[in-house]
């Protein structure tokens, strides 16, 4: 349907206007929405779970050496 | 060679990052710290193999994006069907003046192949150069560029984002032929 948004059409017209380096950068919907999408799950709070698990793995080395 | 503090401490402050690649990868709340409990045990076990002064969270991200793909592959993979493209186009409406709905965004991302979003994830939202990337999922950086290419166009299609100004076909394909010729 949208072959016209497609990396085949429309090349050359409007080289010197897009310009920019980076096409995921802030100057873009898409890359703003992805940032936004991935800042919206780096902030979720992070359960507990993790951290314990971290300390288990710590106490059991720390036992491992004492034997 | 016991685990270093340092080292604890560098697990602890990625795991946020960690649960945002897995989501992005998965798309699935359970599966996703399923798959970051596993990167911190296999992690923590390998610690020794972590060369000190190299980015962690890289070698993180490599060890989770590796679990990933061997879970998929155990499990026999969930294959993503063409039909799940055109439920996408239907179900997102064109967005109006380039304001585009969150929700609708996340709907698109995951109608992408998992090597084009897991791409598009690292160099656009993650903060990974392009070698980076291609470290992390073992592949050229041509390879990189040209999924990112093509998830942007395939987002921009389900989308259906115009705008060429903004963000048409040939910023990222100057970007991508400059490279080459260096």
């Amino acid at each position: 349907m949208n072959i016209m948004t497609g990396d085949m059409g429309g090349r050359g017209a409007k080289r010197t206007r897009t310009g920019g380096t980076n096409a995921l950068g802030t100057n873009s919907e898409i890359g703003r929405k992805l940032k936004q999408y991935y800042d919206t799950l780096v902030s979720e709070e992070v359960p507990e779970r993790f951290a314990e698990l971290l300390s288990q793995l710590e106490k059991a080395e720390s036992n491992q050496k004492k034997d | 060679m016991a685990v270093s503090a340092g080292f604890k401490n560098d697990l602890l402050a990625a795991i946020p990052s960690l649960r945002a690649f897995a989501m992005s990868l998965s798309q699935n709340a359970d599966k996703a710290d399923d798959l970051v409990q596993e990167t911190l045990v296999k992690a923590w076990n390998k610690h020794e193999s972590f060369q000190m002064g190299t980015n962690i969270k890289a070698w993180l991200f490599t060890i989770l994006r590796n679990e990933f793909y061997s879970q998929m592959r155990k499990r026999g993979r969930e294959v993503q069907d063409s039909d799940g493209v055109m439920t996408a186009r239907l179900a997102v409406h064109p967005s109006q003046h380039g304001v585009l709905d969150l929700e609708d965004f996340r709907v698109a991302l995951e109608q992408l192949p998992d090597d084009q979003r897991e791409a598009v994830i690292l160099i656009g939202a993650s903060g990974f150069s392009y070698e980076e990337a291609a470290e992390i999922c073992g592949c050229a950086v041509g390879t990189i560029k040209s999924r990112v290419s093509r998830a942007r166009a395939r987002l921009q299609d389900i989308l259906q984002i115009a705008g060429e100004d903004e963000f048409g076909p040939d910023a990222i394909d100057a970007q991508v032929m400059g490279s080459n010729a260096a």
